[in-house]
């Protein structure tokens, strides 16, 4: 400590550690603060199978699904002061066909980012969107309201396919909710199928089985339905 | 005249501190970031605000470096006695290498 140089890297040294033992206790604070995330509703409302191109440069036509549903969760309590974002997705899932061995089919049909006040600069919206988002929080620093979703007859945002090209009439569907809490600083997690502690599992995260519909046989099948290509 | 200034800048900028200003230094930074840190947590921990704590601790990390890397005079209080030049031998005496020597 005999020169200011020394002094001031001696003490950025000890800086840096308090920071890392500060961080620790943060990622650990999570742990303590209970979560008990539950799906009331999540159903299909409109179930549709087309045969066309799925993307706007997909260079083959198949067919694919759109599967429209309605989802009420609340996802509050995964809200802390450690948290950044909660990225929250809804997958269709269905068992393969005996040929095809023991696969669970997964796709992911829409998901969503939602962030935590403190994390609202690093949101993907426009400034008109971000001041009505921070508006919502209305100056608190956590906002776990934040994590209650109601979505109602909500388009997916993704079609999906299967690698055969075929998913016309697949049986035994159904939609889970996933969601993975991103914090600050500490473990990254997503929904567990046990209980953990305080940490609960997701409750009511499956749907209902369901059968995707047949293609519909209308005369005048153009290719991509809703898309600009050429037949 | 530039030699001058120029040593004076040099002085302040080294930044020398007698031993017990040093070890006072070393004191002071320990405990004032320890305490900076435990109080940020907590802080943030009631408040449930995590942008509230990382300012707290960087705030109080730089109130930190402003006590303890200038060389302020409260750290030259105890300064090192030096014995005065010529006084401490008795060179009359002296015979280096007396094997040699005959």
């Amino acid at each position: 400590m005999y020169s200011s140089l020394v002094r001031l890297q001696n003490t950025f040294g000890f800086f840096t550690t308090v920071a890392f033992v500060i961080a620790a206790f943060i990622a650990a604070s999570d742990f303590a603060s209970p979560r008990a995330p539950s799906v009331a509703t999540l159903k299909t409302t409109s179930l549709q199978v087309v045969r066309g191109r799925p993307h706007y440069y997909s260079s083959k036509k198949e067919e694919y699904a759109i599967i429209k549903f309605s989802l009420d969760a609340n996802l509050s309590s995964l809200f802390t002061w450690n948290t950044k974002q909660v990225f929250v997705y809804v997958t269709a899932e269905w068992p393969s066909s005996g040929a095809e061995g023991n696969a669970t089919n997964q796709a992911v049909i829409w998901d969503t980012i939602i962030t935590a006040p403190s994390a609202d600069h690093l949101s993907n919206l426009g400034p008109a969107s971000l001041k009505k988002l921070r508006k919502s929080a209305a100056g608190k620093s956590i906002d776990p309201s934040r994590g209650l979703i109601s979505l109602k007859n909500q388009k997916p945002k993704y079609q999906i396919t299967h690698p055969s090209g075929k998913i016309a009439e697949t049986q035994d569907v159904r939609l889970r909710l996933h969601y993975n809490v991103q914090p600050w600083v500490g473990v990254l997690a997503w929904n567990q199928n046990v209980d953990y502690g305080r940490w609960k599992r997701l409750k009511g995260d499956l749907s209902k089985k369901f059968a995707l519909p047949a293609l519909k046989t209308k005369a005048a099948t153009t290719g991509a339905a809703g898309t600009g290509t050429k037949a | 005249m530039a030699d001058q200034i120029l040593d004076q800048i040099r002085t302040a900028v080294e930044g020398q501190i007698d031993f017990e200003g040093q070890k006072l230094a070393e004191l002071i930074a320990n405990v004032a970031l320890s305490l900076v840190g435990a109080i940020a947590f907590f802080v943030g921990y009631l408040l449930q605000d995590i942008k509230l704590a990382v300012w707290t601790a960087l705030g109080g990390t730089a109130l930190t470096f402003l006590v303890v890397v200038p060389a302020w005079p409260f750290y030259n209080q105890n300064p090192v006695k030096w014995l005065s030049a010529g006084k401490a031998l008795d060179l009359s005496n002296l015979v280096v290498n007396e094997k040699a020597a005959r």
